[in-house]
């Protein structure tokens, strides 16, 4: 960023009427309105006014029906890898033989949900996709635009808010240590889902070997629950790992999922299912046709919305 | 990693506190150690004293009201606890279903909670040291800590720690004496927590999302924790309601506890 653009970028954290800022909620009014946001209404005439509401009304790109049937039906359980082998997602070699699956999904011998899925982005780089996870955030209607059919909203806390306004961190580390409070449905009918993320070093990458071969990273853990809560609903922990890698042409990004594993404070990794329980089929599925769907469209619309928006966590 | 329940119980009607102490721990406690299943450790902590809500009050507006015990089970692995807790199963523990002789269960206060421990300066006294361990004592004051419903859960654990270190710096005497401080956090895997309301036989509960565990050499030293309460409540970080939350002097109970002690 030049020192003007971190000029400006510094005017605007510090003016607390701009819209970044007013989308502020407070825990249990955001709470009260996911019930409204999921039914995904029309744009309020502010939204309207936005500069990236235009992505909201285009047509999305569908996923390639070959790429999308791979989901169909469960791949073979010994060719997955659990989230204590995650550093098995810098060994390429290893990706990319026969002995594992990388687009697919099946249930691991303790009932956990896995997903794996792999899409490459022309003219992407790391740069957008850590642009991207620090802006979208900030406001609804700019994860909306992401996947108009199933995304429904979104919100920081007070604290994160301020992480990822400020001009002194790098997009990069911006989403380290903040949680996503997002409104979505994954083929199961509209969740609250609250998305950890964390930096690659804290979910558990060899940084020596995550260095020479990853571009960037965005995951964690996340808890989801329906929208429409009782006293019967599952609240299900998650671990997600989006990790890219520059290739020529653009970046290729790689997604696993290991539903039912929650990360304790020490940083291990638990199994947090109750015995002889395994995650159902259809919300594993669903997930994972629900990836396939908002990456296809994210990967052609990124490279559009940063050549215009890009240069700022402000519009 | 370890996963705690921890159960915070009065008497039942008809129960003088002696009763209560009586049945729990030699009763009830011998029932748990015959038949201890997944659990991994077992301590019962005895109220000797404790306060609700905040000196402002002009009245109660805490929930909580008169407590005898905080129980702490601690499982190795969350399955562990389940499978502990189900009483849908064929034989349902003998401890399970004990509960209603002393304590009124209705009215227990559960959280699910994965410790965090908090460093201190001083986990050994500078009076009569011997070869004493670190971090143990007679006395642990159980503080729990009301979450403002407007206040997201991970700024009330990052405001609260903020406004702990402040109050831990400006109390000499809370630095002389805490010998351990542990932050019990509510796991949100608590969000599903039919089966162990069941077993406790739980009613619309107050939900705590900290518990703040503070061992003092004993009773005798509870004035450091009052002095580093007088500085937290006073924090001008607002993430806290006072008056909902409570503390409690507890003589820590071991019922079941192999574990090696760790510092």
């Amino acid at each position: 960023m030049t020192s003007i653009a971190q000029s400006a970028e510094l005017e605007h954290y510090l003016d607390k009427s701009l819209p970044e800022w007013k989308a502020q909620k407070t825990f249990d009014q955001n709470f009260a309105d996911t019930k409204l946001k999921a039914k995904r209404p029309d744009l309020t005439p502010e939204e309207k006014a936005r500069p990236f509401a235009k992505y909201y009304y285009e047509p999305i790109k569908e996923a390639d029906p070959k790429h999308y049937a791979e989901m169909d039906t469960p791949k073979d359980p010994a060719k997955a890898f659990g989230p204590e082998e995650l550093n098995r997602l810098l060994d390429t070699k290893y990706l990319e033989s026969y002995e594992t699956f990388e687009i697919g999904w099946c249930h691991l011998p303790n009932g956990t949900g896995y997903i794996a899925n792999k899409i490459f982005y022309p003219g992407v780089t790391a740069e957008m996709i850590d642009w991207w996870f620090a802006w979208h955030p900030l406001e609804d209607l700019r994860y909306r635009i992401w996947y108009p059919p199933q995304h429904a909203g979104i919100m920081l806390s007070p604290i994160d808010r301020a992480r990822i306004l400020d001009p002194k961190i790098p997009n990069a580390e911006k989403n380290w240590g903040v949680t996503h409070h997002v409104t979505e449905d994954c083929n199961c009918g509209m969740d609250n889902i609250e998305i950890a993320f964390r930096s690659p070093k804290d979910m558990g990458f060899d940084m020596e070997r995550y260095n020479k071969v990853a571009a960037t990273f965005a995951g964690g853990m996340g808890w989801q629950c329906p929208v429409d809560k009782t006293d019967f609903s599952i609240t299900a922990p998650a671990m997600m790992a989006h990790i890219f890698y520059n290739q020529p042409g653009g970046l290729l990004h790689r997604t696993r999922f290991w539903m039912g594993y929650r990360i304790c404070p020490d940083n291990t990794f638990e199994c947090s299912l109750p015995p002889g329980v395994k995650v159902p089929v259809e919300a594993v599925q669903g997930l994972a046709r629900h990836n396939v769907k908002e990456f296809t469209r994210f990967g052609e619309f990124l490279p559009r919305i940063y050549k215009e928006l890009g240069h700022s966590m402000f519009c | 990693m370890p996963i705690k329940l921890m159960a915070a119980s009065r008497r039942r009607p008809g129960l003088t506190r002696a009763e209560y102490f009586r049945y729990i721990e030699h009763y009830h406690g011998t029932v748990a150690r015959l038949e201890p299943f997944k659990i991994h450790k077992y301590i019962q902590n005895h109220v000797i004293d404790g306060a609700f809500g905040q000196l402002s009050d002009r009245d109660h507006k805490c929930k909580t009201q008169d407590r005898e015990c905080v129980v702490e089970l601690y499982f190795k692995r969350f399955p562990d606890m389940i499978a502990t807790l189900d009483t849908h199963g064929p034989a349902p523990s003998r401890a399970a279903m004990d509960g209603q002789y002393f304590a009124d269960e209705p009215t227990n206060i559960l959280v699910m909670a994965e410790e965090v421990e908090i460093p201190v300066l001083n986990p050994l006294p500078k009076f009569n040291p011997g070869l004493g361990e670190p971090g143990q004592g007679a006395v642990r004051v159980m503080h729990y800590i009301k979450r403002k419903p407007e206040v997201y859960l991970q700024d009330f654990h990052r405001l609260w720690r903020e406004a702990h270190d402040d109050a831990y710096e400006d109390s000499p005497y809370a630095q002389d004496n805490f010998r351990k401080i542990i932050a019990n956090k509510r796991c949100k895997i608590a969000d599903n927590d039919t089966e162990a309301r069941k077993h406790f036989r739980m009613v619309d509960h107050p939900i705590y999302d900290l518990v703040v565990e503070i061992t003092l050499d004993s009773i005798e030293q509870v004035g450091a924790f009052r002095q580093y309460l007088d500085h937290l409540q006073q924090t001008k970080l607002d993430f806290a309601n006072w008056s909902e939350s409570f503390y409690l002097y507890t003589r820590p109970v071991r019922i079941i506890d192999n574990a090696p002690v760790t510092v």
